[in-house]
């Protein structure tokens, strides 16, 4: 083994046991900060495997977009909700976790007894690391040319839909409003619930989270 | 390889229907800019119905298309993705119909839900004929963010907004879990992504029944599952289709419920040839839970967008008998179960949001006695109840027989048992429907019907409504009796369809049309 390799598995190493500490740490800390701290620190973990791999654009694109827009993202909008609650443990909440624990587990025997069984089918060229985006690039305008021009709607689709969700609405005056249903809610009524009877507002389905959908 | 030979291998021509679409998409999303929100609701409508259909006449003019292979092979514009394309596009362009007026009821922008229609509509249009993994994954998230972003469009109903975050996690996962498979796919095909390539180039390293292809496979099942609302895949249906808009309700149930069987019939065949038997074990599994499950559930619904929801499940078992039998009839029996479906289905949803914007409620019981207050309403409903519940001689009941001879021809006769049966449930609960609208007396009348407000067709988006009540119902009752012509389609969309023609083995000849009535009569009789 001589030292770029030894480097090389160090850092491999290394870079696992960040993600997987991390990883971890997202999934069992109760506090949502931390958490989200820790999720960028996946994504960093992550973007180094990439650049063992020679895969340096994608390294780039991990770093700049799941940590620099997605987590952000997230940590923005934990700072805005701001709010501190604390929910009351649940009754028997053990039966839940080790059932979650059993699958979880039962799953990562089964994939990684797979992943150990099959005999890859592993391309032997070596991986083009400076001209990454040029292979890229030649993809984007051949054989992914469709894809690649479908997700062009894609975006635009998601950003019309993104404003719509966000936008104020124009609400009319409260004494204007002649329509018989309030403004962006459904035609229909909300139901009311069996043994109610009909006209007493304060126990509509709508109202009451916990009641819906039974 | 330079310019000109790489235009001319793109083959550019088979996606002309999905540039209409998108052309018509931005048309309406500039020019309600430009006009303003009053001004473009006008026309936006009647231009989104114009492009759907002047996509479905482009869908006819390419039927006997000699070089259906374009875009490198990312896309397949055989004769099977013609008519699930068709199917989409004109189910899109009904919701459009019956969304005119119950869009602006709600307040809502009707520009804006036109686009994000139309773009679910480019992605399921997409997806039924990608033939790769990478344009299968693009044109699903299309089709599935559109849906979502639909689903919370009236976002002040705190139902709508559950809805759509239901929705929207749910199908976050599922999509996460359907990737997980493709990427098993590519890593077992040793760097592939076309499906025929994957198939041969794991079947040429042994892998073929493999652990790994067989986690793959059931990792793409959930995936596809989750877009066809098949049970144990359904938890997110009855939720979402309470709290959508109800044309979205109309949309979801039909043409993305075609984009997920089209995906389905496509990757299943295609990709994994050598595990032909596992996949239909598992979808037999599904199609046995799905039917009773989504018939037994619909019996103790109240509420008529719950009912639809729950017998949407069982249909979606009906015609997963026609996958899992896997012959030439079983997949032409669910092109013309789904053409049926698409009819019937979206004639009695047009007949539900007429009914919630005269009276604002869709609870069965509210429909007692309407028969007296709207002739055409319950005629409209009726039929199309009783045609998806299949009574003779509407075109649900041929649909179902059609289905059910070819499950019988090979050879499942459990699952034909179980379907009959369970029609019969859904007869139960279809007729109660018709009964509470048509027998009650007028003293019975629910407090609904009696404040029924006078049948008016003249305010703005109602005309809609009408036509799209009164061409369902003509479809649903006429393609029922003349039904030759969809038959013949769906008989040669299978036959034309190279992909179909290799998978199935060749276990009677090619029925002709004739002997292909003659045989739907006689059970017919039996029953």
């Amino acid at each position: 083994m001589n030292l770029a390799e030894g480097v090389q598995l160090v850092s491999l190493g290394l870079l696992s046991f960040m993600m997987l500490g991390a990883a971890l740490g997202v999934v069992l800390l109760t506090n949502v900060v931390y958490s989200a701290f820790l999720l960028g620190g996946t994504f960093i973990s992550a973007a180094g495997i990439y650049l063992l791999l020679n895969a340096d654009f994608v390294a780039t694109a991990q770093v700049l977009i799941y940590v620099g827009a997605v987590n952000v993202l997230i940590i923005f909008a934990i700072m805005l909700v701001n709010k501190r609650q604390d929910f009351a443990p649940l009754p028997k909440a053990w039966i839940r976790k080790s059932a979650t624990a059993v699958v979880c587990l039962g799953l990562f025997s089964l994939l990684t007894t797979m992943v150990l069984v099959t005999p890859w089918n592993l391309s032997a060229e070596v991986a083009s690391a400076d001209s990454s985006i040029i292979e890229i690039g030649k993809h984007f305008f051949t054989d992914f040319l469709l894809p690649f021009e479908l997700a062009s709607v894609l975006l635009l689709m998601a950003l019309v839909g993104a404003i719509i969700l966000a936008r104020r609405e124009f609400l009319p005056e409260e004494s204007a409003v002649a329509v018989q249903q309030p403004i962006l809610t459904l035609p229909e009524r909300p139901r009311e619930l069996a043994g109610v009877t009909p006209g007493s507002p304060d126990r509509t389905i709508a109202s009451k989270p916990s009641d819906r959908n039974k | 390889m330079d310019f000109a030979s790489l235009v001319a291998q793109l083959n550019t021509g088979t996606i002309l229907p999905e540039l209409i679409v998108t052309a018509t998409l931005m048309v309406v999303v500039v020019g309600d800019l430009i006009v303003g929100r009053t001004a473009s609701s006008r026309w936006t409508p009647y231009l989104s119905i114009i492009g759907l259909l002047a996509a479905v006449a482009a869908l006819y003019l390419q039927w006997d298309s000699s070089n259906p292979i374009s875009f490198l092979g990312s896309f397949n514009s055989d004769a099977l993705s013609i008519v699930f394309r068709g199917i989409i596009a004109l189910s899109a362009a009904v919701t459009v119909l019956m969304s005119v007026r119950y869009v602006e009821q709600s307040g809502t922008a009707l520009a804006e839900f036109l686009t994000i229609l139309l773009t679910a509509t480019l992605g399921g249009m997409f997806l039924s004929g990608s033939n790769e993994l990478v344009m299968i994954f693009v044109s699903l998230e299309t089709l599935s963010i559109s849906s979502y972003l639909l689903t919370g469009y009236t976002k002040r109903d705190p139902r709508s907004n559950e809805a759509a975050l239901k929705y929207l996690l749910i199908g976050a996962s599922s999509s996460a879990i359907f990737l997980y498979g493709s990427s098993l796919l590519y890593g077992l095909s040793g760097g592939e992504t076309n499906l025929g390539a994957i198939a041969a180039s794991v079947a040429q390293a042994r892998l073929g029944e493999s652990i790994g292809m067989v986690i793959a496979l059931v990792f793409v099942i959930a995936g596809i599952a989750f877009k066809i609302a098949a049970v144990p895949f359904h938890q997110w249906t009855p939720d979402v289709y309470e709290g959508s808009p109800t044309p979205v309700v109309a949309f979801l149930s039909v043409g993305s419920k075609a984009a997920g069987f089209a995906l389905a019939i496509r990757l299943l065949v295609t990709a994994f040839p050598l595990l032909t038997d596992q996949w239909q074990f598992v979808l037999t599994a599904l199609a046995i839970l799905s039917m009773i499950l989504g018939n037994v559930v619909a019996l103790a619904q109240t509420s008529m967008k719950r009912l639809l929801a729950y017998s949407s499940i069982g249909q979606a078992g009906f015609v997963m008998i026609g996958l899992v039998v896997g012959s030439q009839d079983g997949y032409a029996s669910m092109i013309f179960y789904l053409i049926a479906y698409l009819f019937m289905n979206l004639g009695a949803f047009t007949c539900v949001i007429l009914f919630s914007l005269r009276t604002g409620t869709d609870q069965i019981s509210e429909y007692s006695g309407l028969y007296q207050k709207d002739p055409l309403l319950t005629l409209g409903l009726s039929i199309c109840l009783l045609s998806l519940g299949g009574i003779p001689p509407l075109v649900g009941f041929f649909g179902k027989i059609y289905l059910f001879w070819a499950g019988w021809q090979a050879g499942a006769y459990g699952l034909v048992i179980l379907g009959l049966i369970t029609s019969v449930i859904s007869i139960y609960y279809y007729i109660r429907v018709v009964k509470a609208m048509v027998v009650k007396e007028p003293q019975e009348m629910s407090e609904a019907v009696k404040n029924y407000p006078e049948v008016r067709w003249d305010l703005p988006g109602m005309r809609p409504l009408q036509v799209g009540i009164v061409l369902s119902l003509v479809a649903t009752s006429i393609a029922g009796i003349l039904s030759n012509p969809l038959f013949t389609l769906a008989n040669n969309a299978v036959a034309q369809t190279p992909i179909l023609q290799s998978a199935v083995v060749s276990r009677q000849p090619v029925v002709t049309q004739q002997q292909a009535t003659v045989k739907l009569v006689a059970p017919e009789l039996k029953l």
